[in-house]
């Protein structure tokens, strides 16, 4: 080939960020050093760490896993940690650090230095709180090639409780990540993948936190789908193109700046607004997954029980592995009572899909919302769906129960209970402000 | 390594356009490392929360850090620079250099990089001595510079683990029942050395050669180096327009805080600091300066000599004894080797 076949490649890319230089990183060496861990589908047991770990060691752009133990989110780095010990070779590398605080400013300054790759730790309870002070800068940054897997565990250690509730994750939705639930292994499996490809965008460019319930999830084995490194590596790589912007090592640039209040709502409008595009771009995510894997990919909640069209007399919301439990005896129960009975498991938490749920539960004769974490009010699912019903000319009543609370049973009884209560309220009882079930009687 | 005159001539990555008050250190030290660090390396600085970043990085003000207007293919002059919070520096700039190593580990990154962590001395030594001692105990391949003035200036002159006894802070303020900081100053040299640095020192850029010296052979290391940089505040240690330099290396040479530079395997020395303190100037020389001890100094009208305030001659004592102890802790630790 001719030399000046060769379209000149710009060395140097001037953006309102500072300057990148095109070729100093090339990425192509950094793929090729990735040593797969599966050439092809393959199917074994795991529990929620073990495969939210499998995940993080499949993406080839993950290379330092940095982190911090805590349980029920240890055995994520033990297992990254057991990978590295175990492959000759491989260019990945764990560090372990002082403090879940410095795993987070750690992640700022990995990210920062090259926004190519992904930096993914992960974390509960009071380690995320730990890291708070940098969570909310990461949230602001830009840096969308984060991700803090949070194995959610009840906050405050007064009393200390090790299981798992979202206390944790619904304590940090103003952190300023993409907070997606997901349960069962797979879909952990599954998320884990799909996450940096949302918070990569170069529209959302907003760091992510997908998560999943503490002992129920983390530590329960299931069946597990892998796939291939190669197909992971393909998928991701539509919604990862190298970042347009400047790092610290491909770029001259200055990071994390201060403003006067002056400007700082201009730099909020648009922290806002990236976030917001990912209610447009994360179904879009989804379908490829479900394309090119065969499997539903991300989304805004699970739907069950919802007819083509039409009303129904209750509607559940709720999220987590407790849910299953509902669906598991849905159908009995609204047999059993004559009404016609669906549920929303959310898996979008923030943003918070409120059309998609306005449209959904605007069907519904009354919600009945599960909430499993502590909250100073009537819930923070409860205000969620509020505001997402704010507006339509009938707004069904809420019904709002708190149940699971530090990872308590939800047994089928308290299921049974909770449902009572929205068809009490469905026959026109008044219900207090909020209930907190357990064994199957409200406290 | 380049000569002190030559090192002059380079770019410094500290451009015009800072609002550090005129005659604060914290500008000279920017200044100099700016221009050590223009030797065909890239470049990247970490920073914490403190007058030096909030007087440099503040939008829509210039950002007063860059290597001017170098071609592309220049990238021995790329310049980046982060802050993220009050006491991450440390811990940004050894993600910074673990991610370059790793990148260049499979040859996707060719050219190397160097990295310098900046803090105050409020951001290493009270919110931030884990970060700090953890990054040097893993012995991260940067160069971290404290810039030592005594105080959260920042925030308005409060008390910082590095304040001199009896100096007058917003938060220990001098008044009848309290002379001002009671607390001796954290050993912050010691334990650099013990946390495992390669190379430790406290030294002012007022000593231009050994400064530069010294920063270019932090630069150079396989391990950690961390230099602490005392930095008269000439805004919060109150004293007059031009003596910036002079309170420098006033404040070394009499005691307070001696140049000292160290590395492992070869021991250390203190400079320009004799052992006794007859052969040092007194420290009223350098309290009487500085509005900030004028609560335990003042100047004899007729005599023209700083003396203590009458009632205070015990609390000049005590410190003089502090400064001595100073002075004699620094010469142990120079015989350490490792
Ligand atoms: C967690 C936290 N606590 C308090 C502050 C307020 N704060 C900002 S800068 C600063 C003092 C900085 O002192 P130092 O590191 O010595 O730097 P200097 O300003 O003296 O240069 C303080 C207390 C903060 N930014 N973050
Ligand atoms: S207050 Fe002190 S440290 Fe801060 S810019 Fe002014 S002189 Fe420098």
């Amino acid at each position: 080939m001719n030399s000046r076949d060769v379209a000149p490649q710009p060395l140097l890319n001037i953006t309102p960020s500072g300057a990148r230089y095109e070729s100093v990183i090339d990425l192509e060496r950094a793929r090729a050093a990735h040593l797969p861990l599966h050439t092809e589908r393959t199917e074994i047991t795991a529990d929620g760490n073990t495969a939210a770990a499998i995940a993080s060691l499949q993406m080839w752009r993950c290379m330092i896993y940095p982190g911090f133990p805590i349980t029920p989110s240890t055995k994520w780095i033990e297992t990254v940690a057991a990978y590295v010990a175990s492959t000759p070779g491989t260019p990945k590398r764990v560090k372990l650090l002082e403090a879940e605080h410095a795993v987070a400013d750690y992640m700022v300054g990995a990210a920062a230095a090259c926004r190519d790759l992904i930096f993914v730790t992960a974390t509960s309870s009071v380690g995320l709180d730990h890291m708070t002070e940098t969570t909310r800068s990461l949230g602001a940054s830009g840096l969308g090639n984060v991700m803090i897997i949070n194995v959610y565990r009840a906050t405050a250690n007064f009393p200390l409780c090790i299981e798992g509730d979202p206390s944790d994750t619904l304590a940090h939705r103003d952190d300023g990540f993409i907070q997606i639930v997901a349960r069962g292994k797979q879909q952990i499996y599954d998320t884990v993948l799909q996450a940096p490809c949302l918070g990569m965008h170069p529209d959302v460019l907003t760091p992510t936190m997908p998560g999943y319930y503490g002992i129920k999830s983390s530590h329960r084995n299931a069946r597990l789908v892998l796939e291939p490194d190669a197909a992971i590596g393909a998928f991701q790589d539509r919604w990862m193109a190298p970042c347009p912007l400047p790092g610290l090592i491909n770029g001259d640039t200055a990071f994390g700046n201060c403003v006067t209040s002056r400007y700082f709502q201009g730099f909020k409008v648009a922290q806002k607004r990236r976030l917001e595009r990912a209610l447009e771009l994360l179904p879009q995510v989804g379908a490829d997954f479900e394309r090119t894997f065969g499997r539903p990919g991300l989304a805004f909640f699970d739907a069950v029980g919802w007819p083509e069209k039409g009303e129904v007399d209750l509607a559940v919301v709720s999220m987590g592995p407790d849910f299953g439990t509902f669906e598991a005896l849905r159908d009995a129960w609204a047999r059993e009572h004559g009404m016609s009975v669906a549920g929303l498991a959310i898996r979008l938490l923030t943003p918070f899909p409120r059309e998609a749920v306005r449209e959904k539960l605007r069907r519904a004769r009354a919600v009945l919302v599960v909430n499993q974490a502590h909250h100073a009010g009537r819930g923070h699912l409860t205000l969620d769906v509020a505001d997402a019903l704010n507006g339509l000319p009938v707004v069904p009543p809420i019904v709002s129960a708190f149940a699971g609370i530090g990872g308590a049973d939800v047994s089928e009884a308290t299921w049974e209970a909770m449902l009572d209560s929205g068809r009490r309220s469905l026959a026109g009882e008044t219900l207090p402000p909020y209930q907190v079930f357990h064994e199957g009687r409200s406290l | 390594m380049s000569g002190y005159k030559e090192t002059a001539t380079h770019d410094s990555c500290f451009r015009p356009g800072s609002t550090l008050c005129p005659g604060c250190m914290e500008s000279v030290a920017f200044q100099n490392l700016g221009r050590v660090t223009d030797n065909g390396v890239k470049t990247i600085f970490t920073i914490g929360t403190s007058c030096g970043e909030v007087s440099t990085l503040a939008y829509p003000n210039v950002v007063a850090w860059g290597r001017g207007d170098a071609p592309p293919e220049m990238f021995g002059k790329s310049f980046s620079i982060i802050h993220n919070v009050f006491e991450s520096a440390p811990t940004l700039a050894e993600a910074v250099r673990d991610v370059s190593d790793v990148l260049t580990g499979c040859g996707a990154l060719e050219r190397p990089v160097q990295v310098v962590a900046m803090s105050g001395d409020g951001g290493a030594f009270a919110i931030g001595l884990r970060g700090l001692l953890h990054t040097i105990y893993r012995r991260s391949r940067i160069t971290m510079m404290v810039l030592v003035n005594e105080f959260f200036a920042n925030t308005g002159f409060q008390y910082s683990p590095a304040a001199t006894p009896f100096s007058d802070t917003s938060t220990t303020p001098a008044g009848k029942a309290i002379p001002g900081n009671m607390q001796k100053p954290l050993d912050y040299v010691h334990l650099a050395m013990a946390a495992g640095a390669d190379l430790v020192a406290q030294i002012s850029p007022a000593y231009g050669k050994l400064f530069v010296k010294t920063m270019e052979k932090s630069l150079s290391l396989k391990g950690t180096a961390v230099v602490f940089v005392p930095a008269p505040c000439i805004s919060g240690w109150k004293y007059d327009d031009g003596q910036t330099l002079e309170l420098a290396l006033l404040g070394a040479r009499c005691g307070i805080f001696p140049t000292f530079v160290w590395e492992r395997g070869q021991g250390g020395s203190v400079k320009d600091c004799p052992r006794e303190a007859t052969e040092r100037p007194r420290i009223e020389e350098f309290l009487g300066m500085q509005r900030r001890f004028a609560h335990l100094v003042e100047r004899d009208r007729e005599t023209g000599a700083i003396r203590a305030r009458a009632g205070q001659e015990a609390h000049l004592e005590n410190l003089r004894g502090w400064v001595q102890e100073n002075v004699e802790r620094l010469y142990a630790l120079g015989e350490l080797k490792k």
